[in-house]
């Protein structure tokens, strides 16, 4: 099926005609699907006048035709490549949004985790999945999340219940192939944390080709008292992909969210995290890295909700910017009133080191309580001759120096991530990065 | 005066100057359209061109809808209500010549307002301009400003007797239709002052021009050009204060700075328009578009302001620095009460090579306030080398007030430099726990506290400014913790 012409209000709204050839039925799944489809229509599609996104266009989005990729033919090679160590035993895999049941195995997780495809477990009416989802990840007047919503099927549904340690870390790889027509995947996630329990989760998502593709996923988590879950998001889409995501997590009393989102991919990318607090004494961080070069768009905008008292957040987040490259961080940090004792730190810090980059930053605080300490920064620039004078003085050259320099100002953000072959990668990233930056310096 | 006399002199939280003043006002009708327009350019004699600008800008005006982004509440003023022209009758629209034939009542209220206009009492070293409602009541020390060749008066004076510096520099900095407020200001705008101070001068003294709303349905739609000719180098002051009336008062300015090659404008503001009773009720709505244009090499525009009246501000002095090495500035210090609502910062546009732009901002919240800093900082792709500081430090003072930052940073040149830090907190206990342990009571110790808080922008201020600044925060905050 194709369409002649988009417009950027019809664009969501015309996509809905694929509703109908969704995999997975049930009355909640169906209830569900339509009344997203209803919010997709009533609402209007996000314009540059939006102070939400005046910074980047969605041209590249809306200008194209997309077909659905549920039942879509799929040419797969081995992507055994891709696969963590640490994670044997604990992998979901999804091809272009569906989940493959082939590639995925969790048999090394303890038998108390209910962990599988949400389409599954939505279609047998569970009740946990009818109790929690969309109640993290469905952000008000968001046109994006209710189209997630209005194709939910496949996904990652993830229970862990009370006082379990899950030491596996648990990847979620998320495969979208090359293909020589413009496909759209949404996948929704829900990772549900009970009392006690500790979970790592590594959400992966990796465009094997250079082509275009429109990727929305949503994900969810829910953290109960004193929970632990440590989550860190890799997108490494095609170079033409469109990314955008929405992360929710809701954190109750005494409970910890550590999440990394480290952006590498795609032309176009836009990454929503929004942390709630549920309760008092929470603790949570909401780091990111973005590497990008090219003609690269990638935004983040994150809301940091402190509704009770006494939590502690922590934001760091660090972009490098090269070519023709535009980086967007919009990070708000809201404190409710009568959210008092909140400890929350945010920083953003830009690399830009070519002539046509753009850095577009608003760091924002909004507090309406009087006893917090907030603070948030945010610096743009670029290597400081000082340093790499020093470095050269020492033996290195001008590249080693430089590269060496980049890297430091990356790592920050990356060594604390829990699973080592996760952070072996993105040192390699990081490396191939540097290199690929110096390359192109040298030859302009 | 010394820091602890100035705390000390802090009594009495009221707001000092709602007193209204008893005078007669020419009739004009309200509301805005062409003939309004036309009338108001008449009763000031204007040449053709500034009707032309005036009807110009109506029109822009007109097609234009108010701004939504300030992240304030209010009622949108009902255009056809307000008062676009007031002249007292006793000068029937004409400037005094000398100080005889200004009304009684204004002189006496300028001198309630601690601004002197008799000559033997003069403030020494300042010349003022005084305005009330619409129009320029009176302007000192003009003939020892001509003497350096300093031009000092109101707009209305300028358009007559200087029309080609005006006709050059009005709307060069702030074009017609702007932005919605700017655009009607542009329409009616009344009497502001004019500066031009010409090439290699230091202007021998300060500037100062005081403003006052007294009519209680008019609006005050001031015009001030500031134009400092390179090597030159002025100081100028505003103050304005109001009556406390139950309703709101509009208040829409503009102000346009030019800095030629090597030339220096140090624009300071203490505006203490009345703001509101405790319910909200009454005060001022501030809507101001302030921006300086850094035109020349080496030229340097500061804007320092204190803001403490008004139920309603959206106030953003902003520098372009278009001039190689040009310096943009701005130190605010921001203080709601009760319940305002105010939405200040700045812009620094850095477009030449080597600029460099400084942000000092301190907000202070009490009461039900809501305090907004909203700034902007833009490097443009041939600024080379550009540096800019930010500092936006916000403090919070009761459970029931707000605090917000609102920075935007856009860089789109690599060898600029871009720093930005903002933090939000409250007066410590510990503090004034250690304070009072010193012997000071509790009010002392907060006041010490928020002038320290306060002390890298009130250091910005001229000398007498200063101490007067000291005093109104005082005030401001009075009775505010507890």
């Amino acid at each position: 099926m194709t369409k002649l012409k988009q417009t950027k209000q019809t664009f969501l709204q015309d996509l809905l005609d694929f509703q109908g050839s969704l995999n997975g039925k049930s009355q909640f799944l169906d209830e569900v699907r339509l009344k997203a489809a209803d919010e997709v229509r009533n609402t209007p599609f996000p314009h540059r006048k939006d102070e939400d996104w005046r910074f980047i266009s969605l041209r590249d989005l809306y200008s194209d035709n997309y077909q659905l990729a549920d039942g879509m033919e799929v040419s797969l090679p081995d992507i055994s490549e891709h696969y963590l160590p640490e994670s044997e035993g604990a992998r979901m895999v999804f091809v272009n949004g569906s989940f493959s049941e082939k590639h995925s195995s969790t048999e090394a997780l303890p038998e108390e985790v209910e962990i599988g495809n949400l389409a599954d477990f939505a279609s047998e009416d569970h009740p946990l999945v009818k109790e929690h989802l969309g109640k993290y990840g469905n952000f008000e007047g968001d046109v994006f999340s209710s189209f997630n919503a209005a194709f939910l099927s496949d996904g990652v549904f993830i229970h862990v219940p009370e006082g379990l340690k899950v030491d596996t870390p648990v990847h979620l790889l998320f495969v979208q192939t090359d293909a020589e027509v413009n496909y759209f995947a949404t996948s929704r996630s829900l990772v549900l944390a009970d009392a006690n329990s500790e979970i790592t989760i590594v959400e992966d998502y990796i465009g094997l080709g250079n082509n275009k593709y429109f990727n929305l996923p949503v994900f969810e988590v829910n953290l109960e008292e004193k929970a632990f879950v440590k989550h860190t998001k890799i997108q490494r889409e095609s170079k033409e992909a469109i990314h955008v995501a929405r992360t929710g997590a809701f954190v109750a009393k005494h409970a910890n969210y550590e999440s990394y989102t480290i952006t590498l991919g795609a032309k176009l990318s836009r990454n929503e995290p929004r942390i709630s607090q549920r309760d008092e004494e929470v603790e949570f961080t909401v780091d990111g890295l973005v590497l990008i070069d090219g003609d690269q768009v990638s935004d983040t905008h994150s809301v940091m909700d402190h509704r009770f008292s006494h939590a502690e957040s922590h934001q760091l987040h660090k972009c490098v910017i090269n070519g023709k490259a535009h980086s967007v961080f919009n990070g708000k940090i809201f404190v409710r009133k009568d959210a008092q004792k909140i400890d929350s730190f945010q920083e953003n810090r830009n690399l830009l080191l070519s002539r046509k980059g753009l850095v577009n930053t608003k760091p924002q605080l909004e507090i309406f309580a009087d006893d917090v300490v907030c603070t948030h920064g945010a610096t743009v620039g670029q290597l400081e001759e000082d340093e790499v004078f020093y470095l050269k003085s020492r033996g290195l050259n001008d590249q080693q120096a430089r590269e060496l320099l980049i890297y430091a100002f990356a790592l920050e953000t990356i060594e604390n991530i829990a699973v080592d072959s996760v952070q072996k990668l993105l040192v390699d990233e990081v490396h191939k990065y540097t290199e690929r930056q110096l390359d192109s310096q040298l030859t302009t | 005066m010394s820091e602890t006399e100035a705390l000390e002199s802090m009594v009495g939280g009221e707001y000092k100057y709602g007193f209204t003043t008893d005078v007669e006002y020419e009739d004009f009708p309200t509301g805005i359209n062409e003939d309004i327009i036309r009338e108001i350019s008449r009763r000031k004699n204007e040449p053709e061109w500034v009707t032309e600008f005036r009807l110009e800008a109506y029109e822009k005006w007109k097609q234009m809808e108010e701004p939504e982004w300030p992240n304030v509440e209010y009622q949108t003023p009902d255009f056809d209500k307000v008062q676009y022209y007031s002249a007292t009758k006793k000068n029937n629209g004409k400037k005094p010549e000398s100080l005889d034939d200004v009304d009684p009542e204004i002189i006496e209220t300028y001198e309630k307002l601690g601004i002197p206009l008799q000559e033997q009492k003069q403030l020494q070293g300042i010349a003022v301009d005084a305005v009330f409602d619409s129009e320029s009541i009176f302007t000192t020390f003009k003939e020892k400003l001509a003497e350096a060749g300093v031009i000092f008066c109101s707009i209305s004076e300028a358009i007559q007797d200087h029309p080609e510096l005006v006709k050059e520099y009005l709307g060069s900095v702030v074009p017609k239709g702007d932005n919605f407020y700017a655009a009607l200001n542009s329409a009616v705008f009344s009497d502001g002052s004019f500066v031009y101070v010409p090439e290699d001068t230091v202007c021998p003294m300060e500037l100062s021009t005081y403003f006052r709303i007294n009519n209680m349905q008019s609006g005050q739609f001031e015009r001030t050009l500031i134009i400092c000719e390179d090597n030159s180098h002025v100081s100028y002051l505003e103050g304005c204060t109001a009556p406390m009336y139950q309703e709101n008062q509009l208040h829409a300015a503009v102000v346009e700075l030019v800095a030629l090659e090597n030339a220096e404008i140090k624009y300071s503001t203490i505006q203490n328009w009345y703001s509101g009773d405790e319910k909200g009720k009454g005060g001022i709505f501030n809507f101001v578009t302030k921006r300086g244009h850094c035109r020349g090499d080496n030229s340097k525009i500061s804007w320092t302001q204190v803001e403490t009246g008004s139920a309603i501000t959206w106030k953003y002095p902003s520098v372009i620095m278009q001039g190689d090495n040009s310096i943009g500035e701005f130190f605010s210090v921001a203080v709601t009460n009760n319940r305002q609502q105010a939405d200040t910062g700045t812009k620094m546009i850095h477009v030449g090579k080597n600029t460099k732009s400084t942000i000092i901002s301190k907000g202070i919240s009490a009461g039900e306030s809501n305090n907004s800093y909203r700034g902007q900082v833009k490097i443009s792709p041939r600024a080379d080398n550009a540096q800019n500081y930010s500092v936006c430090d916000s403090m919070l003072i009761g459970q029931t007030c707000g605090a917000h930052t609102f920075p935007y940073i856009e860089s789109a040149n690599p060898t600029a430099k871009v720093e930005h830090e903002a933090s939000t907190s409250r007066v410590g206990e510990d503090q004034i726990f250690y304070l009072q342990q010193r012997g000071m009571d509790e009010d002392d110790a907060i006041s010490l506290i928020v002038n320290g808080f306060c002390k890298e922008v009130l250091k910005e201020l001229p000398m007498e400014f200063a101490v007067e600044a000291d005093k109104l925060l005082g005030i401001k905050l009075e009775g505010s913790v507890g």
